[in-house]
């Protein structure tokens, strides 16, 4: 906990605060100032701007302790401006919301636009309030809001380093929180193992909207043998790059453990799975699921395989299918053709691993995680490019 | 998300931030936070210590010199933008910093941050690299200076050694003709850049910089740029060797963005007033 002073809405206060919290958490929390809202939390979409020193700034990614002897005024804090005023009245007269989650961070960023930009037209407009987004598809009626009150400015305005006059009443309700928070020093606990149950459960609910890989590859091999394979856990596990199975499988479930690498991120799932064949048509289910601890990105998937005998019986045409949707913060950097290009890789490999197990020869790749290596840069990149736009 | 624990230190001096840096190697510096904020809160980014670099006076000042301006490191983008500190190029400064990301980041991340950055679709690092800018590093060994071409090593990877910061950058003066053309393609205002590129024609002083930005690694660096202004074609071998061309529609972006940044210039040769980029 560090000692920081602040001015919040024109009361300066005195607070101990977490390096770890961030500003929107300490207005809502500590403040209880909740007119501000959390959207995506990493600065995208713009809910949860406030004025840092007169200036706009995403108060989501910006930390209290970086902020000492700051001025922050939330829309609480511009009840009685003058120029909030005219964007209020504007807002109701032009629909410029719906639901009002994006309200709060439109008002500030808004009023902002106006005072920079007297007589903006609707270019600029869009131009300026491109960083906050709403999800009710509002921006027509936002936008005309904002043009009206900005026609009838004259003189630009730079706001960075500005004083605002405080709102004349302030709610009881808004005090700070005091004494605000008893500091607790906790020694960092050690990341949890990968929480396995190895009691795995048949799992009916289908997987939404999953990411669908198909590969084929042939083995020369009898359709039995490769069929005694895919009963086999150990085998099967041992096919896949970067899995080892954690606890002995009974062969119909199983418990594992699977390292995938994406470049400077590495994420460990840990989950079941549940085997079930078909004998009468030589296919067969796999279905598993997971969760990385570090992230707890959760992934669920099914590969599905069916086994086809050649006309002499000699090779065995083996086709995989395998569906897996991910959940968590993983999944907003994987969604799209780099997922999909390492999740193909992954199954190449394993139809690689697969076809060299059945001719007794040792799996390459087995041993070693997947390194996406040189995808790691592309999926960085398309990541952050949709996460944030930064000079 | 919430960002996992971190200590956070606020040194007076670049000094004290060296050694702060030094003293810890899990230790990250930290200015506006407009990057490292996202990846704090993804958690992706966990570092032990935050050192605040961004109200050190040092990083916080302007020099202008004869031959050029010294930004601090911690000068905000929207400060650019604002025209808040003098510009050593017929305003080519405030024309980059208006088109970086929105204004709420504009107010509060850093140049220098930008640049230590390093990612070859933000604005600074192409655009600076075509002005001639060169970095002033301070660290354990002491000060030196790059030649922003020679810092920026690829995609999020600069020269920087363990323990260094980035205290500035150094704007060249441009001649008063100099002419500057600035393009980017984004899906939405304030994207990263698909494709980039900037030019500096600068007769007065011989110089004609072009440099192409967006690119999967290293910024392709054209110094000697006349023959390649005149004849954006002598361009396509090297973007071929850049990659651009296993995607076609990637090459075709990248072709029309550098030809459109050229042609900017010979409209702002015609036009004093300067285009929005």
């Amino acid at each position: 906990m560090i000692p920081i002073k602040l001015e919040v809405n024109g009361r300066v206060l005195e607070a101990s605060v977490e390096p770890r919290t961030h500003l929107a958490d300490f207005l809502r929390e500590e403040m209880l100032l909740t007119a501000t809202h959390l959207g995506c939390e990493h600065g995208v979409c713009g809910a949860c701007t406030v004025l840092i020193d007169g200036a706009p700034a995403r108060s989501c990614i910006a930390f209290p302790v970086m902020l000492d002897g700051a001025r922050i005024t939330t829309v609480e804090g511009l009840a009685d401006d003058a120029v909030a005023g005219e964007l209020r009245e504007a807002f109701m007269d032009e629909h410029g919301l719906q639901c009002g989650f994006c309200t709060p961070g439109m008002l500030v960023m808004a009023r902002d636009i106006v005072l920079r930009h007297p007589h903006a037209d609707e270019d600029t407009i869009r131009h300026e309030l491109a960083g906050n987004l709403c999800r009710c598809t509002g921006y027509v009626g936002i936008i005309r809001a904002i043009r009206k009150v900005a026609a009838e400015r004259e003189g630009a305005v730079v706001t960075r380093g500005t004083a605002l006059a405080p709102p004349a009443y302030a709610s009881p309700l808004a005090l700070p929180v005091s004494p605000a928070r008893v500091a607790v020093e906790v020694a960092p606990v050690p990341l949890p193992a990968a929480a396995v149950a190895v009691e795995a459960v048949a799992d009916d609910e289908p997987l939404r909207n999953p990411v669908e890989i198909r590969e084929s590859f042939e083995v020369p091999a009898p359709r039995d043998a490769v069929w005694a394979l895919f009963q086999s856990p150990e085998q099967v596990i041992a096919c896949l790059p970067g899995a080892r199975l954690t606890a002995p499988s009974d062969g119909r479930s199983l418990a594992a453990e699977m390292v995938v690498k994406l470049g400077p991120m590495q994420a460990a799932f840990g989950g079941t799975g549940l085997i079930i064949p078909n004998p009468a048509d030589w296919s067969g289910t796999i279905d598993g699921r997971g969760v990385d601890a570090r992230s707890a990105t959760q992934v669920r998937a099914r590969l599905a395989y069916r086994l086809v005998e050649s006309a002499d019986g000699a090779v065995t045409r083996v086709s995989v299918d395998v569906a897996y949707v991910l959940q968590g913060p993983l999944a907003q950097m994987s969604r799209g053709a780099i997922a999909r290009e390492v999740a193909a890789r992954l199954t190449q490999n394993f139809a690689a691993n697969l076809a060299a197990r059945i001719r007794g020869e040792a799996p390459a790749a087995s041993a070693a995680s997947l390194d996406a290596g040189a995808l790691a840069w592309s999926l960085v990149k398309g990541w952050l490019a949709r996460l944030f736009g930064r000079g | 998300m919430k960002a996992a624990r971190f200590d956070y230190q606020r040194p007076a001096t670049v000094a004290a931030a060296v050694a702060a840096l030094g003293g810890d190697h899990g230790a990250k510096p930290v200015a506006g936070g407009q990057s490292l904020g996202p990846m704090l809160n993804l958690r992706l980014a966990r570092p032990s210590c935050l050192v605040d670099v961004a109200k050190i006076p040092e990083l916080r000042r302007v020099e202008e010199r004869a031959d050029g301006v010294l930004y601090g490191a911690a000068i905000t983008h929207a400060e650019f933008e604002d025209g808040a500190v003098p510009d050593p190029t017929p305003g080519f400064l405030a024309r980059v910093a208006h088109g970086i990301a929105y204004r709420a980041v504009r107010n509060r991340g850093t140049v220098g941050g930008s640049l230590v950055h390093a990612d070859p679709a933000a604005d600074w690092p192409t655009t600076l690299t075509a002005l001639g800018a060169r970095v002033v590093l301070a660290g354990p060994q002491g000060t030196r200076e790059l030649a922003l071409e020679d810092f920026l090593l690829g995609a999020f990877s600069t020269a920087l050694e363990e323990g260094e910061i980035v205290t500035g950058v150094f704007v060249p003066r441009c001649s008063a003709g100099a002419r500057f053309g600035y393009r980017k393609s984004c899906r939405k205002v304030g994207e990263f850049a698909e494709a980039m590129c900037a030019v500096l024609a600068d007769d007065g002083r011989g110089v004609h910089r072009l440099v192409i930005g967006a690119t999967e690694g290293r910024h392709i660096v054209v110094t000697e740029a006349k023959a390649v202004l005149a004849d954006p074609s002598r361009l396509d071998a090297r973007l071929a060797a850049a990659g651009f061309d296993a995607e076609p529609a990637t090459l075709r972006l990248h072709r029309k963005v550098i030809r459109e940044a050229i042609a900017q210039i010979a409209i702002d040769a015609l036009n004093s007033e300067s285009l929005p980029a």
